[in-house]
């Protein structure tokens, strides 16, 4: 019974002919803009863009993440209430302008449904505003948007509960079998003959705010409502470790994002798609120590110059405008921050890709502008002249392993696994012993494995992470020609970074191997008895997620086990900063060789994290245990800070299980030596 | 304003040199070979001028093998404009006066207004041919230099002293040896690689050149091996001091 008879309909047309008109013209608008970023492929992977749509966009998943599972069941009423009244609001659209009903519009259940669902999102826009208004969370990007989209959404729901309830007073509901169970309990407070102008006006009300809220949407951010459903579905379907290939680079004229050109459309298409809810902000290690990065405003700021400089690029095809990474808001120091930790990329509830952004725009400043901090230049200089990030004689490579009987390939050209060692354990006299503590482990279970010695070089990870895409090509190319060369196919890691670009990003380059870390394959080990480890005092070791292992490939079981399975050992989490929330030791995305003079030192942050959980436990752990070199030399560097070095030992759980084999049963047979 | 800058190829600093078994040269193989760190600095300098006058030319020479090019490109790569190299049987060979000579003529084509040299090579240490090359071209030399500046009718030389600095003036042509300063050489764009790779470095013939002076390595001879040291453990502070200051006397001889 929609109220538009006779002149009623063509107000009703023209209103919303304003309406879509004016989201049309801006959509378009922001569709033209969108394309002016490159061509990138996302159409691969259809079945997991699907799975995707359905855990991510209609069942909110990212949205219950542990700190955030209140605000999150908000939101996904919130949700799931507009799918369900976009519904009904068609109807009444297509009922007003045509007389046409939706199948099943009428039926009871529909009727429930939206009745239902109007009352649910209606408490939480309220509850909403009054977090908004009063309990503004810390990092929240608070702007009048926000309240005009949270009004006309109350608008729309109130308007609707009066005109279903003055639709009942005046008796055009009455007809059905099931009322709207929420509006029917309302009094009808209406004077015989008032009714149907209540219901008349409301309906108008709501109509006329839909209209206006279509128009209003991509004006505001809450055009997230339209852009998450492409933007999840089009999301990265990379390994998460994995950084964007740039194919053949040598015959490109520039490098990295110079120009909004030169960032993707699905990149722009994040930007149309950031709700501003600062979860990613929220948990920077970088912006949690004072670092001038914050990760929503990248977003923002990349958004912000496209609508700005968007109509001139259109305008003039041979246009650049403002290169991206020299925007006024977006200073280098802010990419230079970032240690990829993904802590970010976890948390958007909208899947944005904050570190392509990130590196996209270090790859110019790095390959095209040669702008890199000088402490970058100078790491990425020593791995192209030593094949070490620190400079160290690339001959002296392989001197940790002297008199250990570690094979290299060259003597064992048989050996099942490579040991890739890395830089860090093959240079670091700290994680020497970690890469002695794994041979011996392996050893002892008789694990048939060789190492490169000279011939293995930096993997190149720290490289990319800086932004030299060609410098990482040229060693993860050296690599892959020596792993061709001894007929390599296991490959087994120490460290994260090593692991992570030798599974994820080699295979980029035609490298494609079996790769595990040293703690998947010791857990293994031990499950299958061929490591065994004696007794052992009791001592309460906590553990810290290498970025690397846990957020980047989720590996957080398998150091835990190999903690669970020593002796006397009794494993703490760093709580709330464990697992997918643990905090970056501030080494990454090759922050490891750079200078960290602004604001705290993220490594000292970590260890008070780890003291702090500590304290809520009522106890302190003996030792912090990782799997990771970096994180092992920022904990030593951190604890050291703070004085606490002989209170709370960073370990490599390695070390710990090497100092508990049980050596009586060390198998007699060592193929390895 | 034209610069020339000499360089030298030389083992990187970050690879361990080892005497051949002939006990006269290092062992080659499994060398990573760079530019000479101190050269580094010079072509930094000149490049540093360029960024503020972009009618500079920078060009870059070198006397060697074939394999000295590698130098070249790099520092092409950096932004150098142009780059020669001085080759041929024996150019390997060459004693610093002939090297000298061989730059001495080039410089003397290439006409540049300032020649740039580091102060040293970091393999001999000899620090010889730039002053040798001032000589040949009769040309004033400034040793440790860190900074130039362009000044009225001529450019302004900072040469480092013992806690501060000389400002000198040059009028005309100098030969300048550099020293290592506070701007690290820079880190070359992709571009720039790219550009570098393909540009073509002409070759002058070291045929003909004198060499007055031949100088003959006798012998060479890693360093000792550095002994273990001692570490104090497990007692009382006062008299690890006492102790630590006995050995620094008369074991030591430092104090």
């Amino acid at each position: 019974m929609p109220p538009t008879t006779g002149i009623g309909v063509y107000i009703l047309l023209a209103v919303a002919l304003l309406g879509f008109g004016a989201f049309a013209y801006r959509s378009w608008k922001l569709y033209r803009y969108l394309r002016l970023g490159w061509n990138e492929d996302r159409t691969q992977h259809l079945g997991k863009r699907l799975r995707d749509e359905l855990v991510i966009y209609l069942l909110q998943r990212k949205l219950f993440k542990r700190p955030y599972l209140i605000r999150g069941l908000a939101h996904a009423f919130i949700f799931w209430g507009f799918l369900v009244i976009t519904l009904g609001t068609t109807d009444l659209l297509t009922a007003g302008l045509a007389g046409l009903r939706m199948p099943g519009a009428e039926s009871a259940f529909f009727v429930w449904a939206v009745d239902v669902f109007a009352a649910l999102v209606l408490v939480s826009i309220l509850l909403a505003l009054v977090r908004r208004a009063f309990f503004k969370p810390p990092r929240m990007h608070i702007a009048l948007d926000g309240y005009v989209i949270l009004g006309l959404i109350a608008a729309l729901m109130a308007s609707l509960l009066v005109f279903e309830n003055a639709g009942l007073a005046a008796g055009y509901l009455a007809l059905h079998q099931a009322p709207p169970p929420l509006a029917q309990l309302l009094p009808l407070p209406y004077p015989a003959g008032y009714a149907a102008s209540v219901f008349a006006a409301a309906w108008w009300v709501h109509v006329v705010t839909v209209l206006g809220f279509t128009a209003y949407l991509p004006q505001s951010k809450h055009l997230h409502i339209v852009t998450t459903l492409p933007n999840v579905f089009f999301r990265s379907q990379r390994p998460r470790g994995a950084l964007r290939f740039v194919d053949k680079i040598e015959e490109q004229e520039t490098f990295g994002a110079a120009t909004l050109r030169d960032l993707s459309w699905k990149q722009h298409l994040d930007g149309y798609t950031c709700t501003e809810c600062g979860r990613c902000s929220d948990n920077c290690p970088a912006l949690a120590t004072g670092k001038p990065l914050d990760p929503q405003k990248i977003v923002l700021d990349l958004r912000d110059l496209l609508l700005k400089e968007g109509d001139l690029l259109l305008k003039d095809p041979a246009a650049t405008g403002t290169p991206p990474a020299h925007q006024l808001a977006t200073k280098p120091e802010e990419l230079w921050s970032c240690t990829t930790c993904a802590a970010c990329v976890e948390q958007c509830p909208v899947t944005i890709e904050h570190i392509d952004k990130i590196v996209d725009l270090r790859r110019y400043l790095t390959m095209q502008e040669a702008a890199a901090p000088p402490e970058a230049q100078k790491a990425m200089t020593n791995i192209e002249r030593a094949g070490n990030p620190w400079g160290e004689a690339a001959s002296a490579r392989g001197d940790w392993a002297e008199g250990l009987g570690v094979p290299t390939f060259a003597e064992n050209p048989d050996a099942e696994y490579l040991y890739f060692v890395g830089c860090a354990a093959s240079f670091d006299r700290r994680n020497q012993r970690v890469a002695k503590a794994l041979a011996t482990i392996l050893q002892a279970a008789g694990t048939s494995f060789a190492i490169l010695a000279t011939e293995e070089t930096c993997n190149g990870d720290p490289a990319r992470r800086m932004g030299n895409e060609y410098l990482w090509q040229l060693q993860a190319q050296q690599n892959i020609e020596t792993f061709a060369r001894y007929k390599v196919r296991k490959i087994i890691a120490s460290c994260p970074h090593c692991f992570n670009t030798i599974a994820n990003e080699y295979p980029q380059l035609g490298g494609n191997y079996e790769v595990v870390h040293a703690l998947q394959l010791v857990q293994d080990l031990i499950e299958q008895k061929k490591v065994t480890l004696g007794a052992g005092p009791a001592e309460t070791v906590a553990y810290h997620d290498p970025c690397y292992l846990g957020r980047h490939n989720g590996i957080y079981e398998d150091p835990r086990a190999v903690l669970d399975a020593i002796d006397g050992v009794t494993r703490m989490e760093i709580e709330p900063h464990h697992r997918e929330r643990g905090f970056c030791c501030g080494a990454g995305g090759g922050r490891m060789w750079m200078e960290e003079k602004v604001g705290q030192r993220v490594n000292h942050r970590r260890v008070e994290q780890i003291l702090d959980a500590g304290n809520a436990r009522g106890a302190q752990p003996a030792k912090v245990a990782s799997g990771c070199p970096f994180c092992l030399i920022m904990l030593d560097e951190g604890v050291g800070a703070k004085g606490i070095a002989e209170q709370l030992k960073p370990v490599d759980v390695l070390e710990l299980v090497a100092a508990r084999l049980d050596h009586s049963r060390v198998s007699k047979e060592q193929p390895t030596t | 304003m034209r610069f020339l800058i000499c360089i030298k190829q030389v083992p990187d600093s970050t690879t361990r040199v080892k005497v051949a078994p002939d006990g006269t040269s290092v062992v080659t193989d499994g060398v990573t070979w760079s530019i000479s760190p101190y050269d580094e600095y010079a072509i930094e300098l000149a490049l540093e001028h360029k960024d503020t006058a972009a009618d500079t030319i920078v060009s870059v020479i070198s006397v060697g093998g074939p394999r000295t090019k590698d130098a070249l490109r790099q520092a092409l790569a950096m932004g150098c404009d142009d780059a020669t190299l001085v080759t041929g049987d024996g150019a390997d060979a060459l004693g610093a006066l002939g090297v000298a000579n061989a730059l001495k003529s080039a410089a003397l084509e290439l006409k540049p207004d300032l020649v740039l040299c580091g102060k040293q090579a970091s393999d001999d240490d000899q620090g010889f041919v730039g002053a040798a090359l001032a000589e040949a071209l009769g040309w004033p030399h400034v040793a440790v230099v860190t900074k130039i500046a362009p000044s009225a009718g001529g450019t302004e030389i900072w040469k480092e002293t013992e806690g501060g600095h000389e400002v000198w003036k040059s009028s005309g042509g100098a030969v300048l040896t550099v020293q290592k300063s506070a701007k690290e050489p820079r880190y070359p764009s992709l571009p720039g690689i790219m550009k570098a790779k393909k540009k073509e470095i002409p070759e002058r013939p070291v045929a003909g050149l004198e060499d007055p002076v031949k100088l003959e390595i006798v012998k060479l001879e890693p360093p000792p091996a550095r002994g273990g040291g001692k570490i104090f453990k497990d007692g009382d502070t006062k008299a690890y001091a006492a102790e630590l200051a006995k050995l620094l006397r008369d074991e030591a001889k430092v104090l």
